[in-house]
């Protein structure tokens, strides 16, 4: 362990008290986390390992990190997006928790990239600074596994014994990582089970997206167009919220699938060229590039907001939307820049085009992130005590560990279900018995 | 005048009636328990009831609960598609008598009447054995109340009018029917206005001709309108129009509802309720206005609002709700998507114009079942029109189910005590029921669905200046 305190917490001093009372609130809403944190601190599954993680910075995320500690690890964590870390947060566990964290609010591209370089044991230049990389990652995006790939020496990623992704875009990335053979280690899906599409993109997105749109823009969403790009999981759950909340929803496509479930739930379906001079708010939620472009900013509506629901900050057009401005007022509220056309028009975009949820606002609920992030323990423990590497390449977390997380978090609800009898059971098995 | 004790399609029908009778009498707790109230106090003996209200289930056990006040009631129907055979059946047979040996009400009505026959009918709802006119009136869209204004105003001009060009067809049938009675009871309706207490009045239509009346002087005996009572229209025009719209189009198209494009037009109680039970469907709904305060609801309520002009073209199953006319005219169906369905829900057939579709050079129309109408223009695209242009929900499909009505009923039963026992209260004009009576309807609902009502304290009941038991709500309130 040789980083120094000041490079290994690269954070704001003094806000690891109120960071730790956040924490322990956040803890209240995360039943399936504290269940696994007991478990793991009677098994001890990671032991002697080290885990590199590249989270939002959040109380929900300190809460799984405070899981796996007990389960015997060392977490480096770094942040996985330059402006939605939590100072206090991070204070918090670097003060109290023994976890190295490199990660501060609104830091710059390179800097971003050096603390996820940090938590990988590899310094800026990409020369190692520890000898002990990671034996598992937990990664958010796929900026640390990249990273990893890119920098670190092959010792390094031999060590690894597998990986974990929370989201949608980091999957993608890591599927063309596996595709061109690039992928070193085993790495399981995690925002792909159908938990987490329910609860974590379906709910949980929908309920933060829209409190990131209303805490930056103010915005009356009654009797607003709001248009949703893209009718994935988040989409979905982005479009039945807003129109709850009284706003016309139009929504976008390039899925003949995802789009006709869209007009056969009522929504107005639209190419976006159609939609971009009657929308008043804008929201994108494809995983995709360039969605909202120069074409269509150059159309819009006088006072239009908007905002990216994406991991990235790709799907809205910002230095297209600078390249037609005159001017710019940053932060009319916080979080939210007006944009000024040459014609009057005046265009607001939220969190700078990153996403919003996570910059506006503070992420999905406790209890959404406990389900998603009590997976990925689950999965990680899964993982450590493999005797054998699985392939290198991007698997799918395994069904039991998906029912199992439904389970503990049903229990700690207070849920009862009904179960199977043996004669149904054997009535579902069987091809012979009909009417 | 025939002396026909009743006239109904089928009275065989009577036992299927009863038992729906029995069904929905459980689900309409609020006439149930005012039958239970007033079973010793009779305080519609006396009164003579003429109805004019669709033939219905659910009216069934209205008219049941009038007679068991005390009531002597005759009835017919308020339009010709509306009428539930079994259940005019089973009200002219009775729940003592049989179809061999009726001994029900006298009951005038059957589903798809012609203008002639609905007419007809009401002559003789209005008409005793004796020659003698009612002294109540019970309507749903004015036509009985009209009728008796009509002959009264002809007796005293001394003659019918001859009917012009532009008359309607229903009204040159009105005019025949009056110049009938004229000429065989002279002085009968001009007798009934003085004989008559009151009316009370079921649906906006007719609570907009008894204010027309009112301020034009010509109002002959005091009206209650039901229609405005909160537990009336902000429950039977929402929460029934919701139900009974979806179900009527699809009994009568079986088509998917989910992404299709729905033009609900007006936002009024009917409107909103027509609005949201579309969108639950799935389809994407449009909202049409001429009301600034009505548009922006529906447009706060997420529907996009724009004109018939602007959208007749993408629109795949329409609405009218208004309550005015000429609301789909015959050059808007002529630029409707190939098999667009098309109805109105509102209580006349002057929504669409059916005249005009009819009278469209080449146009042709084909039956395709009853109530459900496919209308070919010389183009080759067709629409669909539903109950020819009537309310479909009654039409296509069986109206309100009975909570709904219980709740229109029951003040319709306060409305009629009100008046028949406090004429003096009641001078010539129209009003609307007593806000305690409103909550009391309210209440004896509240049971049957498991409601929990919370009790103000004394201390504060005298905080917001209302009384421990109501009424809570200054008459102005909106809720």
């Amino acid at each position: 362990m040789t980083t120094d305190a000041a490079r290994r917490y690269r954070s704001v001093p003094g806000l690891a008290e109120l960071g730790d009372g956040r924490i322990s609130y956040a803890e209240r809403s995360m039943p399936l986390l504290s269940a696994l944190a007991a478990r793991f601190r009677a098994e001890r599954p990671f032991d002697g390992m080290i885990i590199a993680a590249c989270l939002h910075v959040t109380a929900e995320t300190a809460v799984l990190v405070r899981a796996l500690r007990s389960g015997g690890a060392l977490v480096r964590l770094a942040a996985s997006n330059p402006l939605s870390t939590q100072d206090d947060i991070a204070a918090a566990l670097a003060a109290g928790d023994g976890v190295e964290v490199f990660a501060r609010a609104g830091v710059d591209r390179d800097t971003y990239y050096e603390h996820i370089a940090l938590a990988l044991g590899v310094d800026g230049a990409g020369g190692a600074v520890d000898a002990d990389g990671p034996d598992l990652v937990l990664d958010d995006g796929g900026d640390l596994v990249s990273t990893l790939h890119t920098r670190a020496r092959p010792a390094t990623l031999d060590r690894v014994r597998g990986g974990c992704e929370g989201t949608t875009t980091g999957v993608l990335r890591l599927r063309r990582m596996a595709a061109d053979g690039a992928l070193a280690f085993p790495v399981i899906a995690a925002s792909d089970t159908p938990v987490t599409r329910l609860v974590d993109n379906r709910h949980g997105t929908a309920q933060s997206v829209i409190d990131g749109l209303l805490r930056a823009s103010g915005v009356l969403l009654a009797g607003k167009t709001l248009v949703v790009a893209g009718f994935g999981a988040c989409g979905v759950g982005i479009a039945e919220s807003a129109r709850a909340l009284g706003a016309r929803v139009v929504i976008t496509e390039v899925d003949p699938v995802r789009a006709l479930d869209a007009v056969l739930r009522g929504f107005l379906v639209l190419p976006l060229t159609d939609a971009a001079p009657i929308g008043e708010v804008f929201i994108t939620a494809t995983g995709s590039a360039d969605v909202i472009t120069g074409q269509h900013l150059a159309v819009m509506r006088d006072g239009a907001i908007l905002a990216n629901a994406g991991h990235f900050d790709v799907e809205i057009d910002v230095r297209a939307l600078a390249a037609l401005a005159v001017g710019v007022q940053s932060d009319v509220r916080p979080h939210a820049d007006a944009y000024e056309l040459a014609d009057g028009r005046r265009l607001l975009l939220l969190a700078e085009g990153r996403v919003v949820n996570l910059v506006a606002a503070n992420g999905h609920p406790p209890e959404v992130m406990d389900l998603a992030f009590g997976i990925e323990a689950l999965t990680l423990a899964r993982l450590a005590r493999q005797a054998e590497r699985l392939p290198a390449a991007v698997h799918p977390v395994p069904s039991d560990i998906d029912a199992e997380a439904a389970e503990m978090v049903l229990a700690a609800l207070g849920t009862r279900t009904d179960s199977l009898t043996p004669a149904q059971r054997s009535y579902l098995a069987s091809w012979r018995i009909g009417s | 005048m025939s002396a026909e004790p009743y006239k109904v399609a089928d009275i065989h029908l009577a036992d299927f009636g009863r038992k729906e009778i029995q069904l929905a009498e459980h689900e309409m707790p609020g006439l149930m328990a005012t039958r239970a109230e007033y079973a010793e106090s009779q305080p519609l003996r006396g009164a003579r009831i003429t109805g004019s209200l669709h033939m219905t289930i659910q009216t069934a056990v209205l008219i049941e609960t009038l007679v068991a006040l005390g009531a002597q009631v005759r009835w017919a129907s308020c339009n010709i598609f509306s009428t539930q055979d079994h259940a005019a059946a089973a009200i002219a047979v009775g729940p003592d008598g049989t179809p061999d040996d009726p001994k029900g009400i006298p009951v005038f009505a059957w589903k798809g009447e012609t203008l002639d026959e609905y007419w007809w009918c009401t002559v003789q709802a209005l008409t005793w054995p004796d020659g003698e006119a009612p002294n109540m009136i019970l309507d749903d869209g004015g036509d009985a109340t009209l009728f008796v204004h009509k002959g009264a105003e002809y007796e005293a001009a001394g003659a019918v009018p001859s009917p012009s060009e532009t008359d309607s067809e229903e009204w040159v049938v009105i005019l025949d029917k009056l110049r009938d009675s004229l000429a065989d009871h002279p002085g009968k309706w001009t007798k009934a206005v003085e004989t008559i207490k009151g009316v009370t009045e079921e649906t906006t239509t007719g609570v907009h001709r008894l204010y027309e009346m009112a301020k034009a002087g010509s109002l002959k005996f005091p009206a209650i309108n039901v229609n405005d009572s909160v537990t009336k229209s902000k429950f039977d025009n929402k929460y029934g129009c919701r139900h009974s719209l979806i179900d009527g189009i699809n009994r009568g198209t079986d088509v998917l509802i989910g992404g299709k494009v729905a033009l609900v037009l007006g936002y009024g109680d009917v409107g909103k309720g027509c609005a949201e039970s579309l969108r639950g469907q799935g389809a994407r709904v449009i909202v049409t206005e001429i009301d600034p305060i009505c548009a922006l609801q529906a447009a706060m309520d997420g529907y996009q609002v724009s004109t018939l002009d602007d959208v007749v073209g993408q629109v795949d199953i329409f609405v009218t709700t208004t309550g005015n006319k000429d609301i789909i005219k015959a050059a808007d169906m002529a630029k409707m998507k190939h098999q667009a369905i098309v109805g109105n829900i509102g209580h006349f057939d002057n929504e669409i114009d059916m005249a005009g579709l009819t009278a469209t050079p080449g146009i042709k129309r084909v039956n395709v079942k009853p109530q459900v109408d496919e209308w070919r223009f010389p183009d080759g695209h067709t629409i669909i029109v539903l109950s020819e242009g009537r309310l479909l929900n009654l039409g296509n499909a069986t109206g309100h189910p009975s909570f709904v009505m219980s709740n229109s009923f029951t003040n319709q039963v306060m409305a009629q005590i009100e008046i028949f026992t406090k004429p003096e209260a009641y001078p010539v004009g129209v009003y609307t029921l007593p806000k305690h009576l409103d909550e009391k309807v309210a209440r004896l609902h509240l049971d049957a669905l498991g409601v929990k009502l919370t009790v103000l304290t004394k201390d504060q009941a005298d905080y917001i200046g209302v009384p421990v038991e109501g009424p809570y709500k200054p008459d102005h309130y909106r809720y």
